[in-house]
C-alpha cells in the first residue's frame, strides 16, 4: 500500500514549520565551531544573537525571521515508490497548510503580471498565497520518498548570483570566482554569518538546481576541503556577522559539482545564504 | 564595549554622544516602514504628517515590515529605502535601523543632518517579544508594508554609521 496523500500533507507542513522556527542541528554545530573561534566582541554578540533566537523561537515555534521565505521543495522519489499527480498535490496543500500554521509573512502580491511587477494591486492577506515555485524531483533507489522543505530569504536573493565562468579548464579558475562573487555577496549581505551554497552545473537551470541541491541535502558538520578553502577565503575578508567585522563572515560552505559540459566554460550558481539558513527540514515516508 | 539605552524621541545631544559601535538599546515608540511606504513618507508635506498625527523629530524608522510573522531589519541598501534616509533625516528622523553597508552619499547625508544608522540582527523571535503595541500610522492599504507605530522595550542594535564613520570601513583592520 501506497503513502496516502492526506499523509504526505501533513509531513509537508510539519516539515514546514519545522524548516521555519529552528535550525538543523547541522547550523547549530556550525555556529559552535564559529563561536569558539571567534575572538571580537561585536562578532560574538551578533552570533549569540543569532543563537537566542534559534532557541526562543525552536521553544516557541516561531518564525526565526520575519521574511519567512519563499518554500521550495525538493522531493527525492524511491524508484518503486507510488507517486503521482494526487501526491503533488498534497505537497502543494501541505506547504499552503505549513504557512497557515508557522504563520508565513503574507508577502503575495495581488494581481495579473504588469500588476505583480509593479505591486499596484496591493498585497494577499493571507500567508498561504505565497506559493512555491515548481518543484525538484529526483528520483533515488528503494520504495520510499523524502520531502524536504526549504525557505529562502529575500536577502540571499539579491546577492546571489548564476553567471558563466571562463575556467581554461582550471579548478582554481572556478575557485577564484566564487570565492570573489561570495566576498562580494557577503560584504552586502547585511545578515551574515552565511552559509555559502554552490552549484556547478552546464546550463543555469542546472547550477542553480545543483545549488539548491546542496541547500536541501549538504553536510554543515562535514566539509570537503574545497567548501573549507571557500569558506577561508571569504572569511579572510573580514566582514564579520552583520558586516561588523571578525573572523567569521562565514560559518560553512556547501559545494555541489553535477556533470559537465566539454568546454572551456562552467556555469556556477553562488548563494550566500544568510544567518538563518539553510531553512531546511526533511520528512522521509514510506 | 558600551550599551546604552536610547529613549525615543531622540535628542540632537544624544547622537552627537554615540560612536561607531555602541551597544544600543531602544525603547519608546518608533515607525517601522520598508520600500513601499518610505517613499510615501518623503513625499507628504509636514503639514499632511501632522494632519495623519505622524511626527518625525526625533524619531527612528526600523526598516522592516510588521505581519503575524513578526518583525526584523530588512536590507536598507534596496533603492526606495536607501533614497528615504537623507530626506528623512532633514526632516528629523534620528535614527535609521536596519541592516546591511550604506553607500557614501547616504553617509555624508546622515552626517549633515546629525543622524545616525544602526544594524540589528533578524532576530524576530527575540524581536517582537520587545514589541508593546503597534497600530497602524499610514497607508493601511500597504498591507504589512504600511507605515507602523510601535512601543518597544530594549530593541538591540550597534551604531554602524555615525559622524561620517562607517563600522563596515573599519573590518579589515579589526577582522
Amino acid at each position: 500500500m501506497g503513502i496516502s496523500p492526506a499523509k504526505i500533507k501533513e509531513a509537508t507542513a510539519e516539515a514546514l514549520v519545522r524548516a521555519g522556527s529552528s535550525f538543523t542541528p547541522g547550523l547549530r554545530a556550525a555556529y559552535a565551531r564559529a563561536v569558539a573561534l571567534e575572538t571580537d566582541e561585536r562578532s560574538l554578540w551578533a552570533m549569540r544573537q543569532f543563537l537566542e533566537n534559534a532557541d526562543v523561537a525552536e521553544r516557541r515555534t516561531l518564525p526565526l525571521c520575519d521574511d519567512t521565505g519563499i518554500p521550495h521543495v525538493f522531493l527525492e522519489v524511491g524508484e518503486s515508490a507510488e507517486f503521482g499527480g494526487p501526491h503533488l498535490g498534497a505537497v502543494t496543500e501541505g506547504i499552503a497548510e505549513g504557512l497557515r500554521r508557522l504563520p508565513g509573512r503574507p508577502m503575495a502580491v495581488l494581481g495579473d503580471g504588469v500588476q505583480r511587477i509593479e505591486q499596484s494591486q496591493g498585497l494577499s492577506v493571507f500567508s498561504e498565497d505565497v506559493v512555491p515555485p515548481a518543484f525538484l524531483v529526483k528520483r533515488i533507489p528503494g520504495d520510499r520518498v523524502r520531502i524536504t522543505v526549504l525557505l529562502l530569504g529575500g536577502g540571499p536573493e539579491i546577492r546571489a548570483k548564476t553567471y558563466r565562468i571562463f575556467h581554461k579548464h582550471h579548478l582554481e579558475t572556478v575557485m577564484d570566482e566564487v570565492a570573489q562573487w561570495g566576498i562580494e555577496a557577503v560584504r552586502e549581505l547585511g545578515c551574515t554569518p552565511a552559509v555559502v551554497a554552490v552549484g556547478l552545473g552546464r546550463t543555469h537551470f542546472e547550477a542553480v538546481s545543483l545549488m539548491l541541491e546542496a541547500m536541501a541535502l549538504g553536510d554543515l558538520e562535514k566539509q570537503t576541503p574545497l567548501e573549507q578553502q571557500i569558506t577561508e577565503r571569504i572569511n579572510a575578508s573580514g566582514t564579520g556577522p552583520l558586516g561588523l567585522g571578525g573572523r567569521i563572515s562565514v560559518l560553512a560552505s556547501l559545494l555541489n559539482i553535477g556533470p559537465q559540459r566539454a568546454s572551456g566554460v562552467r556555469i556556477a550558481s553562488v548563494r550566500t545564504c544568510c544567518g538563518i539558513e539553510p531553512r531546511r527540514a526533511t520528512i522521509e515516508l514510506g | 564595549m558600551r550599551t546604552i539605552s536610547v529613549q525615543t524621541p531622540i535628542r540632537p545631544e544624544v547622537i552627537a554622544g554615540l560612536r561607531v559601535g555602541d551597544f544600543l538599546e531602544i525603547s519608546g515608540v518608533i515607525y517601522t516602514g520598508r520600500d513601499a511606504v518610505l517613499p510615501k513618507i518623503v513625499a507628504l508635506s509636514e503639514a499632511e504628517l501632522v494632519a495623519m498625527g505622524i511626527s518625525l523629530e526625533g524619531s527612528l524608522i526600523f526598516h522592516t515590515a510588521v505581519s503575524v510573522a513578526g518583525i526584523g531589519p530588512t536590507s536598507t541598501s534596496k533603492v526606495e529605502i536607501e533614497e528615504s534616509i537623507s530626506p528623512l533625516s532633514e526632516r528629523g528622523v534620528r535614527i535609521h535601523l536596519g541592516k546591511g553597508r550604506l553607500k557614501a552619499d547616504t553617509m555624508r547625508a546622515l552626517q549633515v543632518h546629525g543622524s545616525l544608522f544602526a544594524v540589528t540582527t533578524p532576530s524576530t523571535a527575540l524581536l517582537t517579544d520587545r514589541i508593546l503595541a503597534s497600530e497602524v500610522a499610514a497607508f493601511p492599504e500597504l498591507g504589512m508594508e504600511a507605515l507602523h507605530r510601535l512601543r518597544v522595550d530594549r530593541i538591540p542594535a550597534v551604531v554602524a554609521v555615525v559622524h561620517g564613520q562607517s563600522i563596515f570601513d573599519q573590518q579589515v583592520q579589526r577582522g
